[in-house]
């Protein structure tokens, strides 16, 4: 028989550690739930069927889209001529590159998936907010090492405003491209060409449903 | 330390966890992650050129072989020259000064090409301090602080550098035919060129067997392939030289 101080005493315990880690969300918690429930979704049956790679697609946009800065990754990857964009450009620009980023690497992932496994290696801190998630995708011969650079927001939320793979900026990756766009064109075409790309993607995705 | 809030515009583009901080974006054209491309007329006949053969033989080629030959000869393949090439990283390693990197590619290639059948199979490859980063001559350049040049894109091996160039003919005759070639030893079809080029063509041909797709997916995430692919290429050598 356990004394019953000792047992008021583990109680109380245990649920101060309870409280400690649900109160502070770490940046890799942040990471690691959403991407988990995705690994479940590309493994559940119901979406072996044809016909529902849509709604696969929605459901893992769903849990994916929140963990990331959209605004943060928009801006950084326009980089300096951010300040030629005009605030509904901004927007405009924000929304359409958020969708273009989540249709392109969604369906990746859903073609794309064979069982690979997420090691979790640890997360830096910089600051108070400034924090990187290091992980890697274990595949059967190679392992890809993903690492996830977050910010928190004045909300205390963490978010993801830079994936690196295998070195690889994807904003700065980007931010060369817009760059090289930006110094021929005026950030409406860039847009454009955004939308473009976007509406010939719902398009194909929309065939090979 | 003073962190810039998103809304200060000349900060947006602060991120710590770049070595060159916060004066990123002082001038694009000196971003560590560009690169001279004087020959860019070349280069982009060459990227449209490497495309065509990537999808009209390659692709074909390595998916074919995908499904004729299954996994586990796919990756002992794979096995058999990745533990090849262990002298290109072994030297590389000592020529950074990397000791325990040196430690590691060699009793992996100790371990490997007896036990493990001449590398057939890799016995270690779950045991980190076996599997150091993989290091070749560009990147011993580029550790003692030679800069990457130009960008050239070749045919049929695709982007590189002028000084990664330089590291590839390097590495080359530390490959275990050419090296044998150089050297005078006459191994008969070992050091024949036909082996040679065998040789190279099955090693890549089963080796995009395992990233089928992977070429696709970044060309259609990019808006302008040339620039992402360029870009791309600086960024990952570049994080490779820091390791």
């Amino acid at each position: 028989m356990i004394p019953k101080q000792i047992s008021a005493a583990l109680v109380v315990f245990v649920m101060t550690v309870l409280l400690a880690t649900a109160g502070s969300t770490e940046p890799m918690a942040i990471i690691k739930v959403p991407i988990d429930r995705v690994i479940d979704i590309l493994n559940d049956p119901q979406y072996k069927v044809a016909g529902t790679k849509l709604t696969q697609r929605n459901q893992i946009w769903k849990h994916v889209g929140p963990m990331f800065d959209f605004d943060e990754v928009a801006r950084r990857a326009v980089a300096r001529k951010w300040r030629d964009f005009a605030d509904t450009e901004k927007a405009a620009f924000t929304d359409v590159f958020a969708q273009f980023l989540g249709n392109t690497y969604i369906d990746k992932i859903q073609g794309e998936y064979h069982n690979e496994q997420i090691v979790y290696l640890g997360q830096n801190y910089h600051s108070e907010v400034y924090a990187e998630v290091k992980t890697r995708i274990v595949r059967e011969t190679a392992e890809i090492p993903v690492d996830y650079r977050m910010r928190k927001k004045s909300d205390d939320q963490w978010k993801v405003y830079d994936i690196i793979v295998e070195g690889v900026s994807l904003v700065k990756n980007y931010r060369s491209q817009f760059a090289s766009i930006l110094r021929k064109e005026t950030p409406a075409q860039l847009i454009q060409r955004l939308n473009d790309k976007l509406t010939e993607q719902n398009k194909r995705l929309a065939e090979n449903e | 330390m003073d962190i810039p809030s998103s809304e200060d515009t000349d900060a947006i583009f602060f991120d710590p966890f770049d070595d060159d901080g916060e004066d990123f974006y002082g001038n694009e054209d000196q971003m560590p992650d560009m690169v001279a491309d004087p020959i860019a007329g070349f280069n982009r006949a060459m990227f449209v050129f490497n495309d065509k053969l990537y999808f009209w033989v390659l692709k074909p080629a390595a998916s074919g072989y995908r499904v004729v030959v299954p996994i586990p000869v796919r990756v002992s393949v794979k096995n058999f020259f990745f533990n090849l090439l262990a002298p290109v990283r072994l030297v590389n390693s000592l020529f950074q000064g990397k000791w325990r990197s040196a430690e590691g590619e060699f009793c992996r290639f100790v371990v490997n090409s007896t036990a493990g059948f001449l590398g057939l199979f890799n016995l270690v490859r779950d045991k980190p301090s076996f599997n150091p980063p993989e290091e070749d001559f560009g990147q011993t350049l580029g550790y003692y602080n030679v800069g990457n040049g130009v960008y050239i894109i070749w045919p049929l091996f695709g982007p590189s550098t002028l000084r990664d160039t330089v590291g590839s003919i390097g590495d080359w005759a530390l490959n275990p035919f050419a090296f044998m070639q150089l050297i005078q030893v006459d191994a008969g079809v070992l050091t024949s060129s036909e082996t040679n080029i065998i040789a190279y063509g099955v090693r890549t041909v089963n080796s995009t067997s395992f990233r089928i797709g992977d070429y696709e997916a970044l060309k259609n995430a990019a808006l302008d392939p040339y620039e992402a692919f360029r870009n791309a290429y600086i960024q990952n050598r570049l994080s490779m030289i820091a390791q």
